[in-house]
């Protein structure tokens, strides 16, 4: 048999790849990561900027969503490796069709740190939404059906004997607009993006979402279902590259065990993916201000993700055979609430 | 001789040859094409050739079209929608016929209106959804002004295209003889371009029926749309399925609507 330049040159690449990729750690891989531009991924943004993912092996490129849902499609499609999203009714309805997998916890909300904001438009604030519990038959925003901010929305009003008319927006951007413009009555969201919102005086803060789903798993990191139980080794370097990053940004901008000059520098960081469009003065209060824990070693609530999936079934969301074993692969990281 | 020679000679058939690319109607063949496909998507999803992931089984999108019917869903949100596709679509298409024929008789209209249609045609109109609910509400309001400005261009280009299509000499010889201006509108120019204007109304209706899960992504608790965004934010693929049936069946009826118009309004051309 012969071979020509071009194919003795493939040849040549595959055996060097073949051997690069032997060693028990996934060297030299190159795992796509997916991102939306909010502080609770700073996680993967610091990772990758201060080379944590690098010393894990892995050559990690970003690629950023407008939403937490096509991401997951992304994943099952294998377009993307690893995400860190909310638990929404399409993660799970995938995870039912065998394409991804939870693998940990990422933000959390914390007794004692400040989390997410219930939002009250202007009109209906003058109207007398002053506090969650006139919430019942209200217009509350939510991007799609079986969102964080659909579960958010139900479990608040809920514990106050009330139900919202739940109204699709599809994109954060577009709920913000008719929050601003009283199209809806009410929204939650992340503090970095509920606080300027609120200082612009169109929108008034009416509660905090902590008070009534405490320790609640906002995010959690998946993956393919294929990556979780055939790449172990891609999986756990990428966990390990992540959790440095997460320990970074709790040390420094949540527990604030660094100091000034820190926190400074990983506004930085933080900045060139976040309000990367705005001027650093203008982003930097946001970013400070949307420092939640995001949870240490990617450990995950299985309590809260319980509750968040026993939800989906009950409005009939998501297929009622889903268990947590069909979506969630604990053998990665540590459980904690169980 | 000669007189003998041509007797000998049978007279020469001539066949009639014209029959163009006359369309015959096959009433058949286009269910069957339809009922060949799906019996392929069943077997491939059954015997697992396509995964669960790819495409859902045939059957089991019909199972949830039953159970949405027997729920009573299907009413719910089929009413809102038909609603919004006859009040955006009828706005749009009529004042869009007004227009159109405006511009096909009147020069100055045209030169003051044919560069701000093809100005406004190419805008897509998702795009100004965001602020058609700032003018016009987030609730109904939105919408109709959504699906009837998406009607709106291409039915304008259509008529004043089937108005300019009119023969020429039909409108002199009415000339010719003396009618008034409004008769020859009445009598030639509308009749004439009437098979223009439908053509025109089917691709209009089609992009209606398009617009309508447009129009339904800001706002909509039910509505045809909203179920298939819905469905697609929960990748229930049954469900998005189920609704994009729903809408096929919606374009079938309206093509079938506008060709029994053709049929009764066109009589006159056979």
């Amino acid at each position: 048999m012969t071979y020509n330049r071009r194919q003795t040159l493939a040849l040549m690449g595959a055996a060097a790849a073949s051997g690069l990729a032997a060693p028990a750690i996934a060297s030299g891989k190159k795992p796509v990561v997916g991102a939306l531009s909010l502080t609770s991924h700073s996680g993967s943004f610091i990772a990758l900027e201060r080379g944590y993912f690098k010393d894990a092996g892995l050559d990690v490129e970003l690629k950023f969503f407008q939403a937490a849902q096509p991401m997951a499609v992304a994943i099952a499609s294998g377009d993307v490796d690893f995400g860190v999203t909310a638990i929404s009714g399409g993660l799970l309805s995938l995870a039912q069709k065998g394409a991804v997998k939870v693998i940990g916890g990422a933000l959390s909300e914390e007794p004692g740190i400040e989390g997410q904001k219930l939002l009250a438009s202007d009109a209906a604030f003058e109207a007398g939404l002053t506090s969650p519990a006139a919430l019942d038959g209200k217009r509350y925003g939510m991007t799609t059906a079986g969102s964080s901010f659909h579960y958010m929305g139900s479990k608040i009003a809920g514990a106050e004997g009330g139900t919202p008319q739940f109204i699709p927006l599809q994109k954060v951007g577009a709920v913000i607009g008719a929050l601003k413009s009283g199209q809806i009555d009410a929204w939650s969201i992340v503090p970095h993006i509920a606080k300027p919102l609120a200082g612009s005086g169109a929108v008034h803060i009416i509660g905090n979402v902590a008070d009534y789903l405490p320790n609640y798993q906002v995010t959690t990191v998946f993956t393919s279902a294929r990556n979780a139980s055939e790449e172990r080794g891609l999986t756990e370097s990428f966990l390990n590259g992540f959790g440095k990053g997460v320990a970074d940004y709790n040390a420094t901008m949540v527990d604030k065990e660094n100091g000034d000059a820190a926190i400074d520098e990983m506004v930085d960081l933080i900045h060139k993916y976040v309000y990367a469009d705005r001027p650093r003065e203008k982003a930097a209060p946001s970013i400070i201000n949307g420092s939640m824990r995001i949870n240490k070693d990617a450990a995950i609530n299985v309590a809260s993700v319980t509750d968040q999936l026993t939800w989906m079934q009950t409005e009939g969301l998501v297929d009622a055979n889903i268990t947590l074993e069909t979506f969630l692969d604990t053998s990665y990281v540590d459980v904690i609430g169980a | 001789m000669s007189d003998t020679s041509l007797s000998h000679h049978q007279p020469l058939e001539v066949r009639f040859r014209g029959g163009g690319f006359a369309p015959r109607r096959h009433r058949w063949i286009g269910a069957a094409a339809f009922v060949i496909l799906i019996a392929f998507l069943e077997w491939a999803t059954q015997s697992g050739v396509i995964t669960p992931l790819t495409l859902p089984k045939p059957s089991d999108v019909l199972a949830t079209l039953v159970e949405l019917w027997q729920s009573g869903m299907f009413v719910k949100h089929i009413v809102p929608s038909l609603t919004r596709l006859a009040v955006g679509a009828s706005l749009g298409a009529i004042v869009g016929v007004g227009v159109g024929v405006l511009i096909g008789l009147f020069s100055l209209v045209r030169a003051g209106l044919v560069p701000l249609v093809a100005a406004i045609f190419p805008i897509p109109k998702i795009a100004l959804l965001p602020l058609f609910v700032i003018w016009f509400g987030i609730d109904e309001g939105s919408k109709y002004a959504l699906i009837a400005f998406g009607t709106f261009t291409p039915t304008v280009v259509a008529t004043y295209g089937a108005v300019d299509n009119v023969d020429r000499s039909l409108i002199r010889m009415g000339q010719s003889f003396g009618l008034s201006w409004f008769s020859i509108v009445r009598k030639i120019v509308l009749p004439g371009a009437m098979p223009g204007v439908l053509s025109g109304l089917r691709i209009s209706l089609a992009i209606a029926i398009i617009l309508l899960v447009a129009a339904e992504m800001l706002g909509a608790q039910y509505g045809i749309g909203a179920y298939i965004l819905e469905a697609g934010s929960l990748y229930d693929l049954e469900r998005l399925f189920a609704g994009v049936v729903i809408l096929s069946l919606l374009g079938v009826l309206t093509s079938t609507a506008i060709g029994m118009i053709e049929r009764r309004v066109l009589a006159w051309r056979s």
